[in-house]
């Protein structure tokens, strides 16, 4: 923090074109299907080129190394959030397979859409009480 | 000299503009401490207006609609308003620079525009009770949050850009710890309320952006029809549950630590001993501060989320238990064969250890799965959290307010009422809250008007006691503001408590505009009363 790192502009230059290489790659790797991998595959190059614009231009590979130690723990919060809610939608199926995913019957707040019993038969829009007026859904 | 010393924060400079535009912390911590109790006002009155409602079994005052606005306002109000920005912004926003021996804090401009984001957030707040209020809860649960017609978006509108002002109050607090210590004040000798702060400021810093994406991610449904949480879209509606959780359990710690530092500070003092395990309460402070990122979803064990993760969960939130139990235990050591005098700040400390301990271990029911499914949404998680929260921060932070008040203003209010007033707050907290528990157990649910007349009683006596707990809020707090009077200042060297930090050793009684005349030199710890006395001075 006390010596200001001057980047000679080969450095950014090198890093601009970094960065436009792989975005061709990422446009490359988009015509070949990898199955679930796709995702992995894209985030992963996304992540580089995130990583090259926070160390290069943002600095941080030459700044002090707290505020490395802070970005990389905003990462690791953002880790944990992710992971720990996967637990959740990961294994919903678990014990009782009903809950597998959340009941898409009807949502309050899609009244434009026709009504249908749980077996998709149209009902008719006045007989049914499905509006939400009440105070506590659980 | 003797001009110098009549020069202090509240009379130098004078003019209105002088206060709205001032960059000095203490001017800041003060408009925060009075706008953060006018809001501490209105959500009581809010309390007791339900409280008025519970005390029959029928719909005696208001409509069901009402109180569906009362409590949520209620709810967002004392939380957004008062609990989060009050300690923090007020007693830690004058005190931290002091307690350094620095001049200000690192940016004093960014810390008077937190002060102006949480203003321009309270307008939302107040804009959507004018215009009709909103009725969701404080949670703002989806799908109810999403297709409900009240005035949901300025609400949410206002919870997100007063996050601002707390990650902005975080990062200013966090950068003067690092650089702000005067030579000498190492990290072990800082005083506890400062650890404290620094464990909320880290938690401000990381979890508030999630409030603020959570409550974007809401308009933006509303509004637009996006499929965020609703399943007709693809959405998920316990995802709404994991990302409010993931700041709001966090912030539950942004809440209480401070009120931690607070306790950590009174209780050395008023037993004129030092304090007992010094690193445990400071490192403790750290890993509540982490564990509070990994027990979110034990508000969500009726969620339908996994029942893995509900494991995990309850697993991993009795580990709060230890670091908490070690700031317990290291506090009644503290006190162990001290001088304890009963000044109105240690019997708040005092009330807090017995109120803050019941609402830590109801915690531990609710946090056992198989028990919180029959105790959801009943009134015992409503007396567990007003345990933690007014029993534990709000006592705490009226301790504070009370220990700190002869440095701040430079007057003494009458220590007699002041002691009665927390008699009253005691016994009117346990006589409003105790029964909720067995309302609770007995099955009463939460947030509604009405209820079956097998309740009654308990919530008759609920609401008398409700009554004298707001009576005694209110005369403790006149009987701060009637010593403000004319011809009522202290000596500018009074040390009322013999405190040994610098705010008390170094600074006047109300400090120096500039806080400090030279530059302070560290001459000793900031408990070590077992080598240095200090006696308390006391002069008009």
């Amino acid at each position: 923090m006390s010596e200001h790192h001057i980047t000679p502009l080969k450095t950014y230059l090198a890093v601009a074109g970094t960065l436009f290489f792989l975005t061709v790659v990422t446009v490359w790797v988009s015509y070949f299907d990898f199955g679930s991998f796709n995702i992995v595959i894209a985030m992963g190059v996304a992540t580089l080129k995130a990583s090259i614009v926070a160390l290069f231009f943002m600095h941080l590979l030459w700044d002090d190394k707290k505020n490395l130690t802070m970005f990389v723990m905003s990462l690791m919060f953002l880790g944990i959030f992710i992971t720990v809610t996967l637990l959740d939608t990961g294994f919903r199926g678990g014990v009782n397979s009903e809950v597998e995913s959340p009941i898409n019957n009807r949502a309050a707040f899609y009244d434009s859409l026709p009504l249908t019993d749980t077996h998709g038969h149209p009902v008719d829009e006045h007989s049914a009480d499905h509006h939400g007026e009440g105070e506590d859904h659980h | 000299m003797a001009e110098n010393q009549k020069q202090n924060y509240l009379t130098h400079p004078k003019g209105i503009m002088s206060w709205l535009l001032t960059l000095d912390h203490k001017r800041i911590g003060l408009m925060y401490l009075f706008g953060g109790i006018a809001f501490f006002f209105l959500g009581g009155v809010l309390a007791l207006g339900m409280r008025l409602e519970l005390a029959a079994p029928g719909n005696d005052f208001v409509s069901n609609d009402t109180y569906n606005n009362m409590y949520t306002l209620h709810g967002a109000i004392m939380i957004f308003l008062f609990i989060i920005p009050a300690i923090p912004g007020a007693l830690g926003n004058i005190l931290l620079p002091l307690m350094l021996g620095a001049k200000d804090v690192a940016f004093p401009r960014l810390n008077l525009a937190s002060f102006y984001i949480y203003t321009v957030g309270a307008l939302f707040v107040m804009y959507t009770i004018i215009s009709g209020g909103v009725d969701t809860g404080w949670t703002f649960y989806t799908p109810y949050s999403t297709t409900s017609t009240s005035n949901v978006i300025p609400m949410t509108m206002g919870i997100f850009v007063i996050g601002f002002s707390s990650i902005l109050t975080g990062l200013n607090f966090i950068a003067t710890i690092h650089k702000m210590r005067i030579p000498g004040l190492t990290w072990y000798k800082l005083p506890l309320f400062v650890w404290a702060l620094y464990g909320t400021s880290l938690v401000q810093i990381t979890a508030t952006p999630v409030i603020a994406i959570t409550m974007v991610l809401l308009i933006l449904e509303r509004l637009l029809g996006i499929g965020i949480f609703d399943p007709a879209l693809g959405g998920d509606p316990v995802l709404y549950q994991h990302f409010f959780w993931f700041y709001s359990h966090p912030a539950v710690y942004i809440m209480i630590l401070p009120a931690f530092g607070i306790i950590s500070e009174i209780i050395p003092v008023h037993s004129r001993k030092k304090v007992w395990g010094y690193k445990f309460i400071a490192f403790s402070t750290l890993s509540i501060a982490f564990i509070g990122f990994l027990v979110w979803g034990h508000h969500m064990f009726t969620s339908g989320q996994s029942v893995f993760s509900q494991i995990v969960f309850s697993f991993i939130t009795y580990f709060v238990g230890i670091p908490t139990g070690v700031k317990i235990f290291s506090w009644m050591l503290t006190m162990y064969k001290g001088q304890v005098s009963f000044t109105p700040p240690m019997l708040y400390a005092l009330s807090f250890l017995f109120l803050f301990t019941i609402g830590g271990l109801t915690g531990i029911f609710l946090g056992a799965v198989a028990l919180d499914i029959h105790l959801h949404d009943t009134y015992f998680v409503v007396a567990h959290f007003h345990y933690v929260m007014q029993g534990g921060t709000i006592i705490a932070f009226l301790g504070g307010l009370h220990h700190w008040w002869p440095k701040s203003m430079g007057t003494m209010y009458n220590q007699t009422v002041a002691n009665i007033c927390c008699l009253g707050v005691f016994l009117g907290f346990n006589g409003t809250f105790f029964p909720q528990f067995l309302l609770g157990l007995r099955g009463m649910p939460r947030r509604y008007a009405t209820y079956d007349q097998q309740y009654a009683e308990l919530h008759n006596y609920s609401s008398f006691w409700s009554g004298i707990l707001g009576l005694s809020i209110f005369i403790s707090i006149m009987n701060l503001l009637w010593s403000l009077r004319k011809n009522n200042k202290l000596d500018p060297g009074t040390n009322p408590w013999g405190g040994m930090t610098l705010e008390w050793t170094h600074t006047t009684s109300p400090p120096h505009p500039h806080n400090f005349e030279e530059e302070p030199v560290l001459e000793h710890g900031p408990y070590d009363y077992d080598k240095v006395i200090v006696e308390p001075t006391f002069k008009k």
